[in-house]
């Protein structure tokens, strides 16, 4: 045995010591009560430090790094958003039959917002309402929802980049109320769960976001349809007025948003805007939420 | 406005989606925000500088996308430009002795120090690592708080094995001996981290 080094004391913490060095580093502190506390003191410091800078990585993180990680240009030169109003419609349906699945009612959707589609993230519509100028109410509408949708955006971004961790809060289960039951009680309402599963898109679980302050709940839906999902719908509580669905492209991926009776709803995914357009209308019947 | 993240750990992955190689660069860089926020706040001590630090880093990488090599490690790539870019800062503007300065401030009074809060205790830590030079300090972010292999931390900072360890040695010493000399910070700081 002999006087071990400070840097063999840390080496060995760390574990980065080989055999035999590591047995002579224990031999010595199975004989030397001061070097024990001395170990400890350098363990004791060092788990300080890792508890000190834990909380670093679980603060927000700015937007403007988000933007800049993107190749961005910062918040400040961030492009101006243009949003699309679309109409959704309530299915003409019976009660107990099967949601609407209308496969070339999709495509054609598909394809019309395909359409819609510019360069640059940009929605360029020829619809009647956007051939027309946009109201003050509108406008004021729009810069509410801004950051609320790129959030959304964010949040989901997130979820993807997981993988197949998905950073649920609380995973899908066989019994879905229990799953459900367990976000509401973080929430100020209690969610109700739309069955995707017609979409071939399946409840992973949910996740609590703090959108603006506000608690809300991410849905996490995936599928092994790369054109469809994964999806997120984003929903929260709101005081802002109702809204008409509205297509955006934030931090390159869709969203259709709208708001009614006090709910703000989300539905993002990097898929044609064309299914984002028909799913979301089956969400917004099924949780009569149009 | 931002996010919060809740699984600061979880490696970068590419994106599950389609894209381009840029758009999976791109996402793995957003997916490291977090620890490299945390990385750069251990260098540069102050919250906006280690914001603008990352994103100095970001716009960098971006810039050289091509220069990484898949395969290799991307965290220790992007810790090794945030470090280069914070030594570049360093001996520009000299904020170096500023830093220590402040912090020798912050530190200097014991009965403050006595009466902190569990989680400004943790603030005092930080502060502390704040007094190591430039290099222990970098050291200590990668392998203590980042977790990296000395051979990693090695690779990262350019230099060889012994001098990871040598200055890994002498940051925890230093740093032991301030949170000895601050009476209640270690104490506090227990507490916080049992919050």
């Amino acid at each position: 045995m002999h006087v071990q080094s400070d840097e063999a004391l840390v080496a060995y913490l760390d574990g980065e010591l080989d055999d035999p060095e590591r047995r002579d580093v224990e031999a010595s502190l199975d004989a030397d009560p001061a070097l024990r506390e001395r170990l400890a003191g350098l363990a004791q410091s060092s788990e300080l430090v890792r508890a000190a800078f834990a909380e670093i990585a679980e603060e927000p993180v700015p937007e403007r790094l988000i933007a800049a990680a993107g190749g961005g240009k910062g918040q400040g030169a961030a492009e101006p958003h243009q949003a699309e109003i679309v109409m959704l419609k309530r299915p003409a349906r019976g009660a107990g039959a099967p949601p609407r699945r209308n496969p070339l009612g999709f495509a054609a959707a598909a394809g019309l917002f395909g359409l819609m589609l510019g360069t640059g993230g940009t929605l360029i519509g020829l619809t009647a309402w956007h051939m027309g100028q946009p109201t003050d109410r509108q406008i004021a509408a729009a810069a509410v929802t801004d950051a609320w949708l790129d959030n959304a955006a964010g949040y989901y971004k997130l979820t993807v980049k997981s993988g197949d961790n998905m950073l649920i809060d609380v995973p899908a289960s066989n019994d879905s109320d229990q799953a459900l039951q367990k976000i509401s009680q973080n929430l100020p309402q209690q969610m109700r769960l739309p069955n995707l599963k017609p979409w071939g898109l399946t409840f992973k679980g949910a996740r609590l976001l703090v959108v603006q302050g506000r608690p809300a709940a991410e849905l996490v839906y995936i599928t092994d349809n790369k054109a469809i999902g994964p999806l997120g719908l984003v929903i929260g509580a709101t005081t802002e007025p109702d809204v008409a669905p509205t297509i955006e492209q934030r931090q390159g991926v869709n969203l259709l948003y709208w708001r009614h009776h006090g709910h703000a709803y989300a539905l993002v995914g990097a898929s044609n805007i064309g299914w984002l357009w028909g799913i979301a209308n089956d969400i917004a019947w099924q949780l009569d939420a149009i | 406005m931002s996010f919060h993240w809740k699984n600061a750990e979880a490696p970068p992955q590419a994106a599950a989606e389609t894209g381009t190689q840029g758009a999976r660069f791109s996402d793995q860089l957003v997916a490291l925000l977090p620890r490299l926020r945390r990385f750069a706040r251990g260098l540069a001590g102050r919250a906006a500088e280690a914001d603008d630090l990352v994103q100095a880093a970001c716009e960098r990488a971006l810039a050289r996308e091509h220069q990484f090599q898949e395969g290799t490690r991307f965290d220790s790539w992007m810790f090794r430009i945030v470090q280069t870019i914070w030594i570049d800062q360093l001996r520009a503007r000299e904020v170096r002795k500023e830093a220590a300065d402040g912090a020798e401030e912050r530190l200097g009074s014991d009965a403050p120090v006595r009466r902190i809060e569990a989680r400004l205790a943790l603030a005092e830590i930080r502060s502390a690592v704040e007094l190591l030079p430039p290099d222990q300090r970098t050291t200590l972010m990668l392998v203590t708080v980042e977790g990296l292999s000395y051979k990693e931390a090695a690779a990262v900072a350019g230099v060889p094995v012994g001098t990871i360890m040598s200055r890994l040695a002498r940051a925890r010493v230093a740093l032991q001996q301030h949170l000895d000399a601050g009476g209640g910070v270690t104490r506090s700081a227990k507490n916080a981290r049992a919050e």
